[in-house]
């Protein structure tokens, strides 16, 4: 049987560079989330305009702080799969998260640092899907979005983040 | 810790008089954002101060994406929201609202519609008309039964003007005979109708022939439940809370659960509006609502009327 808990941590960093392809905030709870050219990250707050913004809290989870969600990112080959195995048509602006990279492993990331354009986060925690998506979407993806339903960051670095821009590890 | 968010934020913009007593709402975002999207003859839950939920049908057009519009008639006999609308809030005031719910079934395959509307029984038949016109879908009569002239006449004018609007004022030629204005069932018409109880009988009683997915009536009270001789009392089982609470026969499980402490959004309280909806996860719900598809109801039920065929009922509370 395959030893999960001792199995050894590798020291090679998976070699990758990704792209951001979609950028989208929302100003507060269940409010469609808007695409943007450009976000201004914050270094240890958030994402400006933002609901989960630290100082802000508007989100429909603010009521639980949590200082490594100051940004979230979506891999934009999760909406490919979707379509490709549950004929589920999911936009960027649906999954709620705030940023759609193409080309970059997000489980391998957490614990980890990384390039965001010219932002450096850190990864906290895998996202975890809610009904609450389900709700706002009215589609049923809670369970194909298990272990894919992205990434939360904090933010250690801030700056301008902007479509095109280069994902790479720090 | 700060309170969860359970309602969207918006504010009034603008009140306006829709005339015979009735007051038209525009609701918008703090900052003008988009509000999430809305099907054609959906309606929204406003959860008004003292903790009371009213449901009202969005009036505009669905692409009309950053303001919600709800008519409201000043009912004498009502249970105080539509009083509290007219005579507490103000511009500028803020409102939670619910997501949009409900709306009807505009299927490609439908060549004409005919709605029948009694009133302010007209409002989720406007976001429709609004809808079926902007696409390109123009054959549609709006039948609309009144007493002297219809209110609401700056929503209605766009109908007007284009003649989809057929107004039936009662003082003048009596009421009309819904069975003449909706004829006999063809497979490519669909039917809708709201307004009061007893225009919904007859409307019922017109399109009993109607094929029933081509017929959609829209309440504004949900009709009454009639009592279950057989109720059996049962155990209603929290997962998550680890609670069990106890129901009699002729409780229901929304009262019991209120009760409890547990807040759960409730509008309509009798299984038409969807806002209680819950999740169960074992036993043998008895689903009486009449807004869960059978595939919802494998998961969810509607607490303000659903019973129990078991002796006990989990609920992923």
């Amino acid at each position: 049987m395959l030893d999960t808990l001792n199995a050894p941590v590798s020291a090679v960093i998976p070699s990758w560079t990704g792209v951001v392809r979609h950028l989208h905030i929302t100003p507060r709870a269940f409010l469609p989330m808007r695409e943007m050219p450009e976000l201004q990250l914050v270094a240890g707050k958030g994402i400006e305009g933002d609901r989960y913004m630290i100082g802000r809290e508007e989100g429909f989870y603010s009521h639980r702080p949590e200082d490594g969600r100051q940004v979230t990112l979506f891999e934009y080959e999760t909406l490919v799969a979707l379509k490709r195995d549950h004929n589920i048509d999911l936009a960027p602006e649906e999954h709620r998260r705030n940023v759609t990279v193409a080309g970059v492993p997000l489980t391998h990331l957490v614990g980890r640092q990384f390039w965001l354009g010219e932002t450096l986060l850190e990864a906290t925690r895998l996202s975890i899907p809610c009904r609450h998506i389900e709700e706002i979407t009215g589609k049923a993806i809670f369970d194909p979005l298990i272990n894919r339903s992205g990434l939360n960051c904090r933010i250690l670095k801030g700056g301008t983040v902007r479509v095109g821009d280069a994902v790479r590890n720090a | 810790m700060k309170p969860a968010i359970t309602t969207i934020k918006t504010v009034v913009d603008k009140i306006d008089s829709g005339g015979a007593g009735i007051k038209v709402f525009t609701l918008v975002d703090p900052d003008r954002w988009e509000l999430p999207p809305f099907r054609p003859g959906a309606h929204i839950d406003l959860h008004l101060p003292g903790s009371m939920v009213r449901t009202y049908s969005l009036c505009n057009d669905p692409a009309d994406n950053r303001r919600y519009i709800v008519a409201v008639k000043r009912e004498i006999a009502g249970r105080g929201g539509s009083a509290k609308l007219h005579d507490e809030i103000e511009v500028g005031d803020t409102i939670g609202v619910s997501l949009p719910r409900g709306g009807l079934d505009l299927a490609d395959d439908v060549a004409r519609f005919a709605f029948v509307a009694g009133g302010i029984g007209v409002t989720p038949f406007l976001s429709v008309a609004a809808h079926l016109t902007r696409v390109g879908r123009p054959k549609f009569t709006l039948h609309m039964i009144a007493r002297g002239a219809p209110p609401l006449a700056d929503l209605l004018e766009p109908f007007m003007k284009s003649g989809h609007l057929v107004v039936h004022d009662t003082s003048v030629s009596g009421r009309p005979n819904v069975a003449q204005l909706i004829g006999r069932p063809l497979s490519d018409v669909a039917l809708g109708c709201c307004g009061p109880e007893s225009m919904i009988d007859h409307f019922e009683q017109a399109s009993r022939d109607w094929p029933a997915h081509r017929v959609h009536i829209e309440r504004f009270v949900p009709p009454a439940l009639p009592a279950d001789a057989n109720a059996k009392p049962y155990v209603l089982v929290l997962a998550r809370s680890k609670i069990e609470i106890p129901v009699d026969p002729g409780q229901t499980m929304l009262s019991v659960l209120t009760d409890a402490g547990v807040d759960i959004p409730a509008s309509c309280c009798g299984g038409i509006c969807g806002s209680c909806k819950v999740d169960w996860l074992e036993g043998d719900p008895i689903h009486r609502d009449r807004v869960l598809s059978p595939a919802e109801r494998a998961r969810s039920l509607m607490v303000c009327v659903a019973g129990s065929a078991d002796d006990r009922l989990v609920l992923d509370l």
